[in-house]
Order: C-alpha cells, then structure tokens, then sequence
C-alpha cells in the first residue's frame, strides 16, 4: 500500500504560510493612488470642510456634489451636518460649521443658496480631464510673477484663430436670495414643564421635512446669537431653542433668509397653583 | 565497509526525489501564497493618509484650498489645509497641484485660481497665527 505524502503536503502548506506571511505583513500591497473614500475619519473631516469653504466660494453646487462623492458617505447631507455639530460642539470655528451646515441646506434643498462666481467648470470628475487648454500655458515660472491674476497670453499663430478667449471670472455681486423660509407660524405657550423663556425654532423645507443644520440667528439689544437646528435629533432634525432672558425683546431670522419674526418677549404665565413663570414661544418656519 | 548494493541505490534515489518534491511542493505552496495575498485577496488599506492620493484627486484639493482662499484671503488658513499632504511645504503642494492642472486641461481660470494660491503660499510668512 502506497504512504501517503504527507511530507509534501505539509511543504505546500508550509511555503503557502511563508507566501501569505509576506504578502501580508512583510511586503504588503504598497498604496498609493488612493481615493479619498479611503481616508482615515479625521482627513475625511478635513475633506468636508475645504469643500464646503471652496462651495462657500464659488457657489458651485455640482462641483461640490461631486466632490462630496468622492467621499463615498452613505448620507453626505448627514454627514455635514454631523460634522458642523461636531465642530460647533467642540468650540472649533463657527465659520466652518456655517460653512458645512450650508453645503448641506444647498444639497437638501437642491437649490444653490450662494451666489456663483465662478465660470462652469466643464469636467466636476476631477480625474482624466477631457478637454484640452485652449491657450497657450502660461509660464511655468510663476515665482517673480508681479499679478496675483496673471493675463493669459494667446499663441500666435499665423492660422486663424480658432479658439475663443473664455471671459475671465468676475466676482459680480448676485443678489441676496430672497425669503425663502416663511415664518408660517408663531405660538406662545404656557407649559409649566418646559424651562423658563424657552424659544423654540422648528425648520420644514418645501417638502414638509424638517432641515437640520439651519443657522438662526438672534439678536436683542445689546448682542446677537447663532445657533443651528438639529443639534437636539432626538426633538427633531428641525429643532433647535433658545433660553430668553425676561424683559428682553428679541428677533429671530433664519441665515439663509427668513421672514423675521420681530418683538418677541417671554410670555408671562401663570400655572393651575397660581405661580407665574416665564412662558415659551414656538416659532415655525417653512420654505414655501 | 559493507558493500553497496542496488537496493541502496535505488533507496537513495528514491529519497533524492522525494526531497525534490518537498522543495517543489514548498516552492508551489509559496507561489499561491503570494499570489493569494497580492492579488486575490490583497491586504486592504483604510485609514490612510492624503499623501497617498492620486495626482488628480490632489489637485483638486489643492483647487479646493485655492477657491476658498480667493474669498477668505487667508494665507495661513490655506497653509493650514495644505499641509494635510505632510512633509512638503505649502508653496510646493500648491505648485504641484498647479503643474498637475497645467498638464491636464484644466479651465484657465481654475489654473488662475491656483497660481494666485501659489503666489500667495512662496509669499507666505510660515507663521501660523
């Protein structure tokens, strides 16, 4: 009766151990030309807020979508306003949250709430360009170059031209967009449960759903406050409150645009045993 | 001395050969383990760092920091966001990411873009405020 080899079969497993030990741990895959879905959490973050400052510039709301995709979030709505509340919570710059919170009202919405200042951009996909540059590069020595915006020199050619010179971007002024929360509603209420001078700001978009990461601001007399919607989830992405001081007169506005509701006071309540306390108001806001 | 037969000799042979097939087996086993691990089922990366991404995806970064910094007029504040690339200076990022959109077609006014983000990055003091 013929043995069974077992000593080759115990080589090919030996050598197959040896072969994974190397490709594993010793000379793994080497990366590069990674996506940026790859990125570890915190460069993902950092990620999100250049593209919601380069949308804050630009106002080009496909180019940051596409960009956002790159990202490969589940949620990229969620996932900006996850961070704004991130970044509001751990005292970072309100200019970024701001910044996020309104990339994420714009894709919400689907409408472009910044002026745009920059020409279209032909390709969003940052790889593989297609269209070739119309103009001669421009120098690369751009070291001692006196123009912040240097002009762009056409080749000449004794052939006609055939490329027409694309106007340079200017930063025009665009209007302010308009109103486009309406204040549809505004309660005063009596609750002895809630806490004293609570303001309550409720956000809905057309659809009826609510907004989370809406800037609101308010301002009284001597100071003004920012604060946004949806940092309370489990009271509703639309949620966000105020405590107000008694005797204070206060006006609320919504960052992107909003019927103001003005001359808001505390209410003074008083509860079945006869104590008086400070009442609430409710504001509701919704784009039309 | 005992004398060597040819029952020895084949014994001997047949011990060679087996050996030789251990080498090969051994041989076999690490060819599958190398290709198992570098192609079938490679070693997955996450977590990486932005150096490691491709040149397209790093110039349109470097865009990213030039857009905003042409409404922020912040030098630092874009310094800041290029140095997630690691070692490399500000001013190097950005031209490489200006070469990179010279090279590839991007729009004129996009180069523009990061010409003024390079200016400003070799003008740039170094000092984080």
């Amino acid at each position: 009766m013929k043995q069974f080899p077992w000593d080759i079969l115990l080589a090919l497993l030996a050598g197959l151990g040896l072969g994974l030990v190397y490709s594993w741990l010793i000379s793994p895959v080497r990366v590069y030309d990674s996506e940026p879905a790859a990125l570890r959490a915190d460069f993902k973050d950092q990620y999100r807020t250049v593209i919601a400052a380069a949308y804050a510039a630009t106002g080009n709301l496909p180019r940051a979508q596409a960009r956002l995709s790159l990202l490969k979030d589940p949620n990229p709505i969620e996932a900006l306003n996850a961070q704004a509340q991130r970044t509001l919570a751990s005292g970072g710059s309100l200019t970024q949250a701001d910044q996020l919170a309104a990339l994420a009202l714009a894709l919400q919405t689907g409408t472009n709430l910044l002026p745009v200042s920059t020409p279209h951009i032909e390709n969003t996909e940052p790889s593989s360009p297609t269209f070739p540059p119309t103009f001669t590069p421009i120098p690369t020595d751009v070291f001692f170059t006196p123009s912040e915006t240097p002009e762009i020199i056409e080749t000449p050619s004794p052939e006609p031209v055939i490329n027409i010179p694309t106007p340079r971007p200017t930063r025009t002024p665009v209007p302010t967009v308009g109103a486009p929360f309406a204040l549809i509603a505004q309660d005063t209420l009596c609750d002895p449960n809630l806490p004293d001078g609570l303001l309550q700001v409720m956000v809905f978009g057309a659809n009826r759903r609510q907004l989370p990461g809406v800037k609101i601001i308010i301002t009284w007399e001597t100071g003004e406050e920012q604060f946004f919607t949806g940092l309370k989830p489990e009271l509703g992405n639309g949620y966000a409150d105020f405590l107000m001081r008694p005797d204070t007169i206060y006006t609320v506005q919504l960052a992107a645009g909003s019927d103001i509701a003005a001359n808001l006071v505390a209410p003074s309540c008083q509860s079945p045993s006869g104590e008086t306390f400070l009442g609430s108001i409710k504001l509701t806001f919704q784009q039309p | 001395m005992p004398p060597i037969t040819c029952s020895d000799i084949h014994s001997n042979m047949m011990r060679s050969k087996r050996w030789a097939f251990v080498l090969l087996a051994l041989i076999i086993g690490i060819g599958i383990g190398l290709i198992y691990g570098w192609v079938i089922d490679p070693v997955e990366f996450y977590d990486l760092t932005p150096d490691t991404l491709r040149a397209d995806y790093k110039a349109d970064y470097v865009l990213m920091v030039a857009e905003a910094y042409r409404l922020e007029q912040d030098p630092a504040l874009a310094a800041q966001r290029l140095a997630i690339f690691g070692a490399q200076s500000p001013s190097s990022i950005a031209a490489e990411g200006l070469n990179y959109a010279r090279a590839n077609g991007f729009s004129d006014a996009d180069i523009a873009l990061i010409q003024e983000l390079v200016i400003a990055m070799q003008s740039w003091s170094g000092i984080f405020p």
